[in-house]
């Protein structure tokens, strides 16, 4: 037997493993097989190692399951009230503006008087019309800020601690 | 938990993945704690043997599910939910690696060379044989640990998790081509590490 066979069965062997064979060169490797002692041979070795492959013992440690559960709901949890109150800051924010819009005539007119009673530019009216309005946004944002640095920082906090549970 | 969710009575035990696409989506933690109870096993194992690290295959496990949790939504429930789970976790592995975060993860760059795959040498399987009918087990798994880590992966994928070829190119994002390459290198290389470690 030539070693151009043996090598055609050692291709087909691998190849039957990683991608199938046709029935023709399965019939050919099977008698290959039955008369050749070193490619028999080797075919079993390939089986035991896949089968020993798939037997390699792996034990997942112990309360990693539990541990990985606890890190997700936490997780999910934040990323709950996250939404919520994004939520909640939308509606507040909309409810704010549409307050503003409508109360701004009754605002402007309250500046109107003020100026009037003690003589204040019209420039430093409307300056101060303006910051009206922009001051409770900043705060807003500081707000928000605060918030949220305060939320990663629990966060961080909640992740060390599952982590060290075990 | 008193209160669990309709969808695991809908039978998430199986592998409904429109099931469990709507629970990623809705960051359902009951549908995330069956998975990560369903896949605990799997998943450590393909990252145990990623990593060739206890620890870091922990690490990883845990950074992998927080990860579904966070991109669920991007599950389409159209290829198979393990071959996402390990995609991602493979993502992980190879994002800490490039970032050197782990030192001791190895280096997963692209070993294709394009060479031909060569049938291992006829008379080098005595060893092989010897070492298999003694200890296979531990054997296998010391050399498993002894070749790189791109061939250990598509090993295990394709004769532990028994993911198909297209599978195992969805998880690398390889063509079938480099799968297969990937497959015979390290089958030859895996049996090799045996002959060495028996000699």
């Amino acid at each position: 037997m030539n070693e151009t066979l043996h090598q055609r069965a050692q291709k087909l062997l691998a190849e039957s493993l990683v991608e199938g064979i046709t029935a023709s060169d399965q019939a050919w490797l099977g008698q290959h097989l039955r008369e050749c002692a070193d490619c028999s041979h080797e075919a079993a070795a390939t089986q035991e190692l896949l089968q020993a492959l798939r037997a390699v013992p792996v034990a997942v440690p112990r309360d990693l399951v539990a541990r990985t559960q606890l890190r997700v709901r936490l997780r999910a949890q934040e990323a709950s009230e996250s939404s919520r109150s994004g939520q909640l800051l939308w509606v507040i924010t909309g409810a704010s503006w549409l307050l503003g819009v409508l109360s701004a005539p009754l605002v402007w007119r309250g500046f109107a008087w003020f100026g009037g009673q003690f003589g204040v530019p019209r420039l430093a009216l409307e300056m101060g019309f303006v910051l009206w309005w922009t001051v409770p946004a900043l705060a807003a944002a500081a707000a928000v800020l605060y918030q949220r640095g305060v939320a990663q920082g629990f966060a961080g906090r909640r992740m060390r601690e599952s982590k060290t549970l075990h | 938990m008193s209160a669990r969710s309709p969808l695991l009575f809908a039978g998430l035990m199986t592998d409904d993945k429109q099931t469990i696409a709507l629970g990623l989506r809705r960051r359902d933690p009951d549908v995330l704690d069956q998975l990560i109870e369903q896949y605990q096993q799997r998943l450590y194992r393909y990252l145990l043997f990623l990593t060739g690290n206890p620890a870091l295959a922990e690490d990883f496990f845990q950074e992998t599910w927080i990860r579904i949790l966070e991109r669920g939504d991007q599950y389409n429930a159209k290829s198979k939910f393990e071959s996402w789970l390990f995609a991602i976790a493979r993502n992980l592995v190879i994002d800490a690696s490039r970032r050197k975060k782990f030192a001791s993860l190895e280096d997963f760059a692209d070993p294709e060379t394009h060479q031909p795959f060569e049938p291992p040498d006829l008379h080098a399987t005595s060893a092989l044989q010897m070492l298999l009918a003694r200890e296979n087990q531990q054997a296998v798994q010391i050399s498993l640990l002894k070749i790189p880590a791109y061939y250990r992966e598509v090993l295990v994928l394709r004769f532990h998790e028994e993911l198909g070829l297209e599978e195992i190119a969805a998880v690398l994002a390889a063509p079938i081509s480099t799968v297969k390459s990937r497959l015979y290198r390290g089958l030859a290389a895996l049996k090799s590490a045996l002959t060495e470690g028996a000699a």
